[in-house]
């Protein structure tokens, strides 16, 4: 998030976009909650009506993937009436001709005719929206799992920029992170491309400081996403994988591929707390430990560092990661040596700037927002407050590209995939627990009412879905929140897996699959 | 009544030492900037603090998660079966008085008609101290619900904060006999200590943030039962849980069985929450299938059905947690407000 | 020591009988000699069975305390305990506790013509009440037994059936939705139907109604439209029920607990209670 939790519940405006947030995020939600109650205008655009679209004052049923003709339409709009920060835009911005010709085509008109949303919605949204000088963006995985993904992310922050809404309190471009340490992963590295800190390794001047640091060469090329590691395994570029509190098997896109890709390699560690649909594969399983049983930190979404603290024992023979990273590093020829987590952070500082200000003792009591630079740093609620990180902001012109695999003569209808309140993505843990398993014991395909009927589909009927990759049979939903022609199906249920459905279609810069699309047909079972 | 005495601030730990040498001694704390409670050997005890924990001591009583059985059917032809009771002694101080009549309320529901082992071995062995409020929270509204801010009953001993020591009054034989530990640490109180605490008790009562007629919105509640406000209240809750987990008189348990292997399994029973939609889920229909249903039985399970049954005890004790806790601000004292005001 | 509320009570399965399609009833005899003694209950109540190692259900009492020295329950394979006690055998031990909830009336309604309507495993709790009425025949006038299922293979205790209907002053009726495999003699048609077909003393009459929720809501309107008053249908009412004791709340409705002031109701109380039909 370029801004903060708090912050939003005193924005003016919220555009909550491709966000179930009442479900995924409800610490989120309530300061929505919090700023609908005193005045803010909620603008959400979901194509399914979820809990907070019903708590929105304009509510966008979008067709999935349509987010940047919606986000062009809307800048179009605001450009063609003038209702930009023209000053914000000087200032602090380049490349705004080149985003003012990418969007002229996209008139509200056209943009309805893509998304469709009525005309009138569009303008009341980029009315409102850019009325404002404390309007936020908060988007989730409804934006970013396209083949567009980056595509809208960047169209969002075109929109932001275009109507000096970044940079200051209660604005922002604001994803909301999922798993607990997510950002924190990302902060370390936990990409192909960079170090810690989003520091590149092709960048020779900071690549060799941490050479210095570690004592040793680097690689200056970057590696592979992790969805290029299944390709690369079903192709036998890659021999071994070591997995660590990843389930694939469930939660990557195309399952059967996934599957066969997973057994082609030639070894296979995963590290977890349980023996996954993924664990069950491998050679190896080194017994990982739950939050509960480790020392350490997490960062969330608003980039908050926090401390967690063990409450228990590591269980049996379970060991916490970065011992068993350390030990395994040990045996491989490359002393790593930490006494604790604590000494494992004053080397991240010494080598992140972003966190470079931040110690254990400092995070005592509630943590710090990075960039925290200094141990006199407070942190840094909301980002870009005189400059952005390139120095100007840049508009990126962008144009709506359709998703990969549309409806068709076979498969007539679109499956979007998510998530539901009580499961937490492949159910590993949360399908251990009994109440959660009694609130949703298992998968369903939400359908519309006029869908159900022409099918002759019952509410609670079993219903096989399938699609070019593989077949499933779950429950039906009959509900009135989902579009005609649409169905969603939760991702958390190993066997009727949704993933069985979805296609490896990857964003072509982040390579995030398009779980939001694809296509399917229906039947009764 | 018996006499009330005085305890200086500085001879408290002492008492509670005393009382330490055969029971756990529980007190309050603050961790990380959260009032909490928790075993006075483990915590740094804390007296001069406002408030209540977020966690209702029903958790004394009523664990999160308690094990009740074993069963050993290795051998199916005869089952070994062992009951876990924990009947440890245990003093509790510090105690509000939205807590102690919550724990009134959940004697009646655990110990009338069936009484309930495992509750009454904890109850039985647990001494209640309590502390008055001399300042309500901002969420709190126990002196509409007649259960604070200073509690005339459901004590063994109450304690109340003068400042340099606190008046005590002790409330039954149990609280008695507790006080005889440290007989040497008490003195009498005079007519200034009562005339002080009494100004105190005016004072908090005076600043409460929030209010509810209690009397009236129970005689208005069965009119409501079709209101749309139901609908309209519980729109953005999220089916967390939260509201019931830290009600003091939530008392709403599922039963578990869980098979530890060969032959063994252990009977566990953790709470429930009402607003969940499994909780009446049946195979062919689910009777509260609404939000908006099961947001009214919440209601109407505080407000009226407890009283009605329990011999008029307090369903909803006043201690605004729920409204602290709820990330939908879903506001009890709201929605009774729009009861009353029909 | 108060007697712990929650501990099942070991149970021997002394045999087990298919009764109809996914459906058993199990005879039982309690271990200890001293519930085999004193252990009593009434027609309309259940109890808490455990299935070790799986979990525990509330299954309705289908014997008659006029059967002495053993317990006898029905059960549908439908859920998780249920299933599990399908695959015991003969021999093996179970837990249950009990008997929970409130009972059938039987001598308020003494000197009446009685008219059950029952419904796939709904005859198993009236079972309980018809058995214990005739082992007091001369206490009750007419007796009336209507009974059907979704097809002949679902059909439950064919032979007290078969009994009911030679004794005296009494009749039985059976009716199927289907006949799939063409081998039912008997009535087709929904249970509701066989009212037609009997004579009823409306003034002298009470009914029992027990089957599955959509059963009793149309029989009940049956019964309603044929001039019965609330008071004279006595019914059972269906809620998701766990520890059986009016403790873990589940089954709260209003001021009551199904598993412990019902489940036994009146037409007229269930109005009442805002179960509207």
């Amino acid at each position: 998030m370029t801004n903060s939790i708090n912050e939003i519940g005193e924005a003016e405006v919220i555009l909550a976009i491709g966000s179930n947030t009442t479900e995924q995020h409800p610490l989120v939600s309530h300061q929505i909650i919090k700023a609908v109650k005193k005045g803010t205008k909620l603008i959400v655009a979901d194509p399914r009506k979820t809990q907070v679209a019903k708590l929105a004052g304009l509510y966008m049923s979008l067709k999935p993937g349509s987010d940047v003709a919606l986000l062009n339409g809307m800048m179009n709009y605001i450009i063609s009436e003038g209702l930009y920060d023209k000053q914000f835009v000087e200032t602090r911005t380049e490349g705004f001709e080149e985003l003012k010709k990418a969007v002229s085509d996209c008139t509200p008109q056209k943009a309805s005719e893509i998304t469709g949303i009525p005309v009138g919605d569009i303008i009341s949204a980029a009315k409102t929206y850019a009325g404002s000088k404390k309007s936020s963006i908060i988007y989730c995985m409804g934006v970013t799992q396209h083949v567009t993904g980056v595509d809208n992310v960047m169209s969002c922050a075109n929109l932001a920029m275009l109507t000096g809404n970044v940079g200051k309190p209660s604005t922002g471009v604001n994803p909301l992170r999922g798993q607990s340490n997510v950002q924190g992963a990302c902060d370390m590295g936990g990409l192909p491309n960079v170090f810690t800190g989003y520091q590149a390794v092709n960048n020779d001047e900071l690549r060799q400081k941490f050479e210095k640091v570690w004592g040793v060469t680097l690689s200056p090329k970057p590696g592979f996403t992790a969805t290029q590691m299944i390709e690369c395994a079903a192709d036998g570029r890659l021999k071994a994988m070591y997995i660590m509190g990843e389930n694939p098997m469930v939660s990557d896109p195309d399952s059967n591929h996934t599957e066969h890709a997973l057994k082609k390699l030639e070894f296979l560690v995963v590290q977890d707390i349980f023996l996954t649909e993924t664990a069950k594969l491998a050679h190896v399983v080194l017994p990982g430990v739950s939050p509960a049983e480790k020392d350490g930190t997490f960062s969330n979404t608003e980039r908050r560092v926090q401390r967690i603290r063990k409450a228990i024992d590591p269980i049996g023979n379970s060991r916490p990661d970065w011992q068993i990273i350390c030990e395994l590093s040990r045996q491989m020829g490359y002393k790593m040596d930490y006494a604790s987590p604590e000494e494992i952070m004053k080397e991240i500082a010494k080598l992140t700037p972003s966190y470079g200000g931040i110690t254990y003792s400092r995070l005592e009591n509630g943590g710090l927002a990075w960039p925290c630079p200094t141990t006199e740093h407070p942190g840094t609620p909301y980002l870009h407050k005189d400059k952005f990180a390139r120095g100007l902001g840049k508009f990126m012109p962008i144009t709506y590209k359709q998703p990969a695999e549309l409806p068709d003569g076979e498969y007539p209808f679109m499956l979007t995939t998510g998530r539901t309140g009580f499961h937490y993505h492949t159910g590993t843990m949360t399908r251990r627990v009994p109440i959660l398993d009694r609130e949703v014991p298992g998968s369903y395909v939400e359908i519309s009412k006029s869908d159900a009927t022409k099918l002759g589909i019952r509410n609670g009927a079993m219903t096989k879905v399938s699609s070019r990759r593989g077949q499933i049979v779950v429950k039906a939903k009959v509900v009135d929140t989902i579009q005609e022609g649409l169905v969603f199906i939760p991702f958390h249920f190993a066997e009727a897996a949704a993933n069985r459905l979805t296609a490896a279609n990857l964003d072509p810069v982040a390579k995030i699959p398009e779980y939001k699309v694809c296509a399917v047909k229906l039947e009764r079972n | 009544m018996s006499e009330m005495k005085i305890i200086s601030k500085g001879n408290l730990a002492d008492f509670l030492k005393a009382l330490n040498g055969d029971r756990e001694v529980i007190v309050s704390s603050i961790e990380n900037g959260t009032l909490i409670m928790g075993n006075m050997g483990s915590v740094k005890m804390e007296t001069g603090f406002n408030g209540r924990p977020l966690i209702p001591p029903k958790e004394y009583f009523f664990p999160q998660r308690e094990k009740i059985f074993t069963f050993n059917a290795k051998d199916p032809k005869k089952v070994d079966i062992v009951a876990h009771t924990n009947d440890a002694k245990r003093v509790i101080w510090g105690l509000r008085p939205c807590d102690l009549y919550g724990i009134k309320t959940l004697d009646e529901i655990y110990m009338s008609n069936y009484v309930d082992t495992y509750y009454k071995a904890r109850r039985d062995n647990t001494v209640l101290m309590g502390l008055n409020c001399n300042e309500p929270c901002d969420t709190c509204f126990c002196d509409s619900t007649k259960t604070g801010p200073f509690a005339s009953e459901a004590f063994d001993v109450m304690f109340t904060d003068l400042g340099d020591k606190y008046l005590v009054n002790i409330g039954s034989d149990k609280g008695k006999k507790a006080i005889e530990k440290g007989s040497k640490l008490f003195g009498a109180a005079t007519d200034a200590d009562k005339a002080k605490a009494a100004d105190l008790e005016k004072k908090s009562k005076g600043a409460f943030k929030r209010s509810v007629r209690s009397a009236e919105a129970k005689k208005k509640l069965p009119g409501s039962w079709d209101d749309k406000l139901w609908s309209e209240e519980s729109l953005p809750c999220i089916l967390c849980g939260g509201c019931n987990f830290v009600c003091p008189t939530c008392h709403c348990f599922n039963i578990e069985d869980i098979n530890e292997g060969d032959g063994v399994s252990t009977r566990v029973r953790y709470w429930d929450s009402c607003q969940l939609g499994g909780f009446t889920q049946m195979a062919a229909e689910n009777t509260r299938e609404h939000q908006s249903e099961r947001l009214r039985q919440r209601i109407f399970h505080k407000c009226v059905y407890t009283p009605d049954k329990y011999n008029g005890v307090p369903g909803c004790t006043g201690c605004g947690r729920c409204i602290e806790v709820c990330p939908a601000d879903i506001d009890i004292t709201h929605i009774l407000g729009r009861v009353t005001s029909k | 020591m108060t007697e712990n509320i929650y501990a099942p009570h070991l149970i021997t399965i002394k045999k087990i009988r298919d009764e109809a399609e996914n459906i058993k009833t199990f005879t039982l005899e309690f271990n200890e000699p001293e519930m085999r003694k004193s252990f009593a209950y009434r027609p309309g109540q259940f109890g808490e069975v455990t299935i070790f190692g799986v979990g525990e259900a509330p299954i309705s009492i289908t014997s008659s305390p006029s059967m002495k020295g053993y317990l006898e329950l029905s059960v549908a394979g439908v859920g998780k305990v249920s299933r599990a006690m399908h695959q015991k055998k003969e021999g093996d031990v179970i837990g249950f506790r009990g008997p929970y909830g409130n009972t059938f009336p039987f001598d308020e309604v003494a000197g009446k013509d009685i008219l059950f309507v029952a419904g796939g495993i709904g005859l198993a709790p009236l079972r309980s009440l018809i058995n214990q009425m005739f082992a007091e025949r001369e206490k009750f006038k007419k007796i009336s037994i209507l009974y059907g299922c979704r097809y002949p293979k679902m059909m439950c205790f064919m032979d007290d059936l078969d009994r009911w209907g030679k004794v005296p002053n009494s009749e039985v009726l059976r009716t199927v939705d289907t006949d799939p495999e063409k081998n039912w003699c008997e009535n087709i048609g929904v249970v509701g139907s066989l009212l037609s077909k009997i004579n009823i003393d409306l003034k002298n009459t009470v009914a029992f109604v027990c089957g599955p929720p959509i059963m009793i809501h149309f029989v009940i309107l049956d019964l309603l439209k044929l001039g019965f008053a609330g008071d004279k249908i006595i019914t059972t009412m269906e809620r998701r029920m766990e520890c059986g004791l009016g403790k873990c709340g589940h089954c709260n409705i209003g001021e009551k607990y199904v598993c412990f002031d019902g489940p036994v109701y009146s037409y007229q109380q269930l109005k009442e209670l805002g179960e509207e039909i």
